[in-house]
């Protein structure tokens, strides 16, 4: 015992040393864009113009941020992205984890022809004007529902990728659990409810983050379904507009050569963009470490003993 | 397994919790916001006598989608309430968030759409507008007023129907601009004051200019002085392609030069018109004056590089640099901000780079089918044009943003026009996106004022610094547009450049393809040694060969000469 | 498997039997099959059923009040044809092959590494602080990203020319994104940048499902850190890794983005930046022409599937975890 560890004791070092260095390399290069981001949404667009901007403002301003909320559309938009974030995500979540479980039983008498309907959808689409009036003849334009149904970028009820990695998941989990539970004669409801989703934790953390960050950025459903209703309006949309009308009223000769020349504009679209970032950044950022736990915990979670 | 289930149902809770303690502070504002804003008061008596000289119309909505050029009115905005209150007009406005094209495309598939649309010829293919000609005549005088002139113009070519309303291009008085807008070859005023303001009208004269201050001065504020720099990003492409058509003395009709005798178009696209320009800014990157990231760099880049101060020069239109300008004068760098001046190849050749404002039937508004009453409609757009609405719209309210003088001329004080530059400010008080579509008034009101602050002499004269006024005295000039030829009349098929090609047509695809090209070679017959600019000439040429060009030449044509027989019948 | 096939040939002619096993089968998988129809009959409505669609590739669509899809022209193959017969085509076709090739392998080699190495750091707040910070460029908007590679690589005053010259490694500014033979590699490396953090989550994930009694076992073996990254954390995540490649070979005509090749090409790359989605935005949906957009997807959708086909086919011979 005493050989080993002194032999280990060197290696360990040396590795986290330059680990923990790589780490600090990493941290760097990958924060340097996030907080150029804020400095800029912080600066006053016009000086932003001029450049050099990196890490800090060197003309402070809240106009930006001033430029977003002054509308007042955004804070019921706010909870309209709440809203659909949550429902969404719970929804698509648990249906999507259920329907893993079963085409990861190998004895399931359907489980080739289910999958391959799923996996196919992740490699086609119809199309817009189709979809669109699908979506139409189901009476569910500038409804709530189609934020929870439309399988655009927030992923509707179901996603066949994070079907596959739970699938997948499971198949990692040690086969003994589910046949002790089958003798014991449970059914495959109890099997998934209180065996295998359990033990999904780590899984259903990450396809939680990835359905809750598409159901949360996406605009685009508001944009073809929902748009002509502003109480469905969601946050991501309300940005998306102050943000095209901001590139537009600085992309429009004839508006530029009449209407606006003579107001300089302090607040350009690279300084809104900047701040809208960080507005649709932040509930990310307060939320994500309640689910990081689950998966970079590591060790003590993926415990499958007891 | 108990413990793992709780502690997922715990973290979802606290998901949950954290987005409501996040959104209850956030939606606290929210209501107070809404909670300063009067609620519906009854409009009945004020407006009653507010509105007096208006046609009264009974409460009313009206929807209409465009794409935001402005800020976005807030739900208190003032104007709106004042349209709401004497009009009785309601505005229940979408504006254009992703891509056009994808959006008008569904709309025109469900056949959705609101009673007010944002011009497009995707819309008059599809008989999504109805024609307006018969409502103008009924219920419209001002528009019939307004549009008097031009009235042919505004015809569909294809079926002779008037679909749109442009917002631009119908002048009352005098075509006097005080500001130059369009496209130059612009120069440091630095560079003209150091030389004691010289003539300039070629190139030649222009590069040398260029050449000798980067000699003297190869450094500006402590950065590489940078000689000449362009643009060809995405669709500002006019940096790289339109210099030639200029310096031959022909006016913008986008990527052909028209005969104003026959009324026929040719290309200058690699041809002998184009290639002295490339050419001469070949042997400018030889010299290392030419930007060489010019044509790889993106718009925020450019406007960097601008707002720096070290770019001696470029070939731009005024408008898109804007945002460098307006940050140059805030630096106090008012001797790096640019002249523009329109060169020629040849000193005999009239310049012709400042046009009069053509109709533009791609732009402003539309009646859709749908719009159960377009009778109340277009009585709204009536109104919007009458002198009391245009001033409200574009000038503001008096005592607020403007102030009347003991002449009569409206003019601003510095903090009225400070106010205009607050985004915020203009969410609750202006409403730039719908008066951006709506058809103006252009010139001058009967009472001597111009159309808007930005035209009004006075207002030119008291934003100039002190070296625009050392400037311009040296040239003898009052406004920037002095350094350019005065226009003539349009030629009456002018301006070739919003000739509809049809939406995938052949002529649209040779459009694109000789655009692709463009793009590829000029960067690199530019930067390419000068002795190998003829080579990677020749090889562009023998590329826009290969172009269904004749497909795209026959449209245009084929246009300009049905414009010329319909717009001058009358 | 295959015995199993021999067994259904035999027992075929004897059909009452058979569907009898059948039913009887599927009354004892109804929990099953009440477990993932439903979802099924979502899929078919709201996934496949605006697949008829794709009839516009085969048209000359133009949208039209109120007229069904059955009013348009009809062009044939025309929309195939225009984009097959393109001169530039193969070029088209190589430039999107070689940036998902580039962005996946940069991509998968990247993330899987920092996962790893994540998972050696002891100490819990510093590797959630780190993973926190490395998926921050997910959230940021491609604008923004490529606005920032753009600075850092310009000639006048970009980072990367002016280390490089402080390093003697070149001598004057080299005009990176002007040169289409740098293209790719940028590519690759900014999609790297953006995306790698949030690509180990996946694998985080599944590195916490490791049984912590193998590790246990291999210590007292005394094996070393490198031998239990190799027997036992990559073997844990093998399955995953397996199934994300499969997945994304099938989308190797996307191109490895869409924005990137959007934002960071111009013209004097074009022979190196322009994908196949990009084409079709230039010469289908910018001019009007929605059909080429359906009939480049129609061509996408059959060579993944062929591709997915011979993934899979792959991995069930090395006998790893597969699709279907």
């Amino acid at each position: 015992m005493q050989t080993t560890i002194r032999k280990f004791k060197t290696e360990p070092f040396l590795f986290h040393t330059l680990n923990f260095l790589f780490m600090i390399f990493v941290a760097i290069v990958t924060l340097y864009p996030f907080l150029n981001t804020l400095a800029i949404s912080f600066n006053s667009g016009l000086d932003t113009t001029r450049g050099g901007i990196y890490v800090w403002p060197r003309e402070w301003t809240l106009k930006n941020y001033e430029a977003v909320f002054a509308s007042g559309k955004v804070y019921h938009a706010f909870w309209v992205s709440v809203a659909r974030t949550v429902i969404g995500t719970v929804v698509s979540v648990f249906l999507t984890a259920m329907l893993a479980y079963t085409i990861s039983r190998k004895e399931y008498m359907f489980r080739k022809p289910v999958t391959l309907i799923f996996i196919l959808t992740m490699y086609f689409s119809a199309g817009l004007i189709p979809s669109y009036f699908l979506i139409k003849d189901l009476n569910l334009l500038n409804t709530f529902l189609v934020y929870i149904l439309f399988p655009g970028a927030g992923a509707g009820l179901i996603s066949a990728f994070n079907m596959l990695v739970v699938r997948t998941y499971i198949h990692t989990l040690p086969e003994s659990l589910n046949e002790s539970a089958k003798i014991d004669g449970a059914s495959d409801f109890r099997v998934f409810f209180s065996i295998i989703l359990p033990m999904c934790t780590p899984v259903i953390a990450t396809i939680s983050l990835f359905t809750a960050v598409g159901q949360w950025n996406t605009w685009f459903d508001t944009f073809i379904f929902a748009s002509s209703r502003q109480e469905l309006s969601t946050l991501q949309y309300e940005l998306m507009r102050l943000l095209s009308s901001s590139v537009n009223s600085n992309a429009n000769p004839s508006l530029s050569s009449t209407a606006a020349k003579d107001t300089a504009t302090m607040i350009t679209p690279l300084s809104i963009r900047a701040a809208i970032t960080m507005v649709a950044f932040v509930p990310i950022l307060v939320v994500y470490p309640f689910l990081q736990r689950h998966f970079v915990s590591g060790l003590q979670l993926g415990s499958v003993k007891e | 397994m108990g413990v793992r289930t709780r502690k997922a149902a715990s973290g979802l809770f606290m998901l949950i919790l954290t987005f409501s303690i996040v959104a209850a502070g956030c939606s606290n504002n929210g209501n107070n916001e809404g909670g300063s804003s009067p609620a519906s008061q009854s409009p009945g008596a004020s407006s009653a006598e507010a509105n007096s000289s208006d046609t009264k119309v009974e409460p009313f909505t009206i929807s209409l989608f465009t794409a935001a050029t402005g800020p976005i009115p807030t739900d208190d905005n003032k104007i709106y309430k004042e349209i709401k209150e004497q009009l009785g007009v309601t505005l229940k406005e979408e504006y254009l968030v992703g891509d056009i094209e994808q959006k008008l495309g569904v709309m025109i598939a469900g056949g959705d759409y609101p009673d007010m649309i944002t011009a497009n010829t995707k819309l008059t293919a599809a008989k999504a507008v109805i024609p307006l000609e018969d409502l103008i005549e009924q219920n419209a005088p001002n528009l019939k007023k307004h549009f008097g002139k031009v009235w042919e113009q505004l015809k569909d070519p294809a079926d002779g129907h008037i679909y749109w309303l442009p917002n631009y291009g119908v002048y009352q008085g005098d075509f006097k601009p005080t500001d130059y807008m369009g496209p130059a070859f612009y120069i440091q005023k630095a560079i003209l004051k150091e030389n004691g303001y010289p003539k300039i009208q070629t190139l030649d004269e222009y590069f040398k200019l260029i050449e000798d201050y980067a000699a003297k001065y190869p450094e500006i504020d402590g950065q590489p002085t940078i000689g000449f720099s362009s643009l060809a990003f995405d669709w500002r492409d006019w940096g790289l392609r339109n210099a030639p058509q200029h310096l031959a003395g022909h006016p913008n009709d986008g990527g052909v030069l028209v005969d104003p005798n026959t009324n026929v178009a040719t290309l200058y696209s690699a041809t002998d018109t184009a290639k002295p320009y490339y050419n001469k800014l070949s042997e400018i990157n030889a010299k290392g004056l030419m930007d060489k990231e010019a044509f790889a760099q993106n718009y925020d880049q450019y406007l960097a590089k601008l707002s720096s101060g070290r770019v001696l020069g470029m070939f731009d239109q005024r408008w898109n640099f804007g945002q460098a300008h307006d940050s140059l004068v805030s630096q106090g760098k008012f001797e790096r901000t640019y002249v523009g001046f329109p060169l020629v190849y040849d000193v005999n050749t009239k310049d012709y780079y400042l046009d009069r404002p053509p109709i533009n039937l791609g732009n402003g508004f539309g009646i859709t089918v749908n719009a159960e009453d377009p009778v109340k409609i277009i009585k709204f757009i009536d109104t919007m044009l009458s002198e009391k609405w245009q001033k409200r719209l574009n000038w503001g309210e008096e005592g607020v943003d403007y102030l009347v003088g003991d002449n009569g001329l409206y003019y601003r004080t510095p903090e009225m026009r400070t106010q205009q530059e607050d985004v915020t400010w203009k969410q609750k008080y202006k409403a730039e996106s719908l008066w951006g579509y709506l058809p103006k008034l252009e010139g001058n009101y009967p009472d001597g004022n111009a159309d808007g602050p930005g035209n009004q002499p006075d207002e030119f004269f008291a934003n100039l610094k002190d070296i625009d006024k050392e400037l311009l005295t040296a040239y003898g000039f009052k406004t920037w547009t002095d350094f350019f030829s005065t226009p003539p009349e349009n030629r009456v098929s002018y301006p070739a450049w919003n000739i509809d090609l049809i939406e995938g047509s052949p002529a649209k695809v040779a459009n694109q393809k000789m655009k692709d090209l463009d793009f590829k070679y000029l960067p690199k017959a530019i930067l390419s040694q000068p002795d190998k600019f003829e080579e990677v000439w020749a090889e562009y040429v023998a590329q826009m060969g290969k172009v269904d060009t004749q497909a795209y030449l026959d449209r245009v044509n084929e246009q300009l000469k049905w414009r010329a027989d319909a717009w001058t019948s009358k | 498997m295959p015995q199993h096939n021999i067994h259904k040939v035999e027992i075929a002619p004897r059909s009452a039997p058979r569907t009898e096993a059948f039913w009887r089968k599927m009354v004892r998988q109804r929990q099953l099959i009440i477990m993932s129809f439903p979802m099924v009959a979502y899929v078919l409505l709201f996934a496949y059923g605006p697949l008829w669609g794709w009839l516009m590739a085969f048209q000359d669509f133009k949208p039209m009040t109120g007229a069904s899809i059955f009013e348009q022209k009809w062009v044939g193959l025309d929309q195939f044809k225009f984009l097959f017969m393109d001169e530039g085509f193969i070029r088209v076709l190589r430039n999107t092959i070689a940036m998902s090739f580039i962005s996946l392998i940069l991509g998968f080699v990247t993330a899987i590494g920092l996962a790893l190495l994540l998972n050696e750091i002891k100490k819990t707040g510093f590797k959630r602080l780190i993973q926190t910070i490395s998926y921050l460029p997910h959230f940021l908007s491609w604008v923004i990203v490529t606005g920032l590679v753009s600075m850092a690589l310009s000639t006048e005053g970009g980072i990367v020319n002016i280390v490089l010259m402080k390093l003697h490694i070149i001598n004057e500014p080299i005009l990176w994104l002007g040169e289409g033979k740098y293209f790719w590699g940028i590519v690759g490396l900014t999609n790297v940048w953006k995306e790698v953090g949030w690509n180990t989550i996946i694998y985080l994930a599944a590195i916490a499902s490791v049984d912590p009694s193998l590790y246990e076992a291999a210590e007292v073996d005394g094996a070393g850190r490198y031998r239990k990254i190799w027997n036992i954390t990559l073997p844990g995540i093998r399955p995953i890794i397996v199934i994300l490649l499969i997945m994304n070979v099938g989308w190797i005509l996307n191109g490895g983005g869409f924005d990137i090749q959007y934002f960071l090409g111009n013209g004097q790359v074009l022979d190196w930046s322009e994908t196949i989605d990009i084409f079709v935005l230039k010469y289908g949906l910018k001019l009007g022409n929605y059909s080429l957009g359906v009939a480049a997807g129609i061509f996408k959708t059959v060579v993944s599937i062929i591709l997915l086909y011979c993934a899979n086919l792959i991995a069930k011979r090395l006998g790893e975890e597969r699709l279907i």
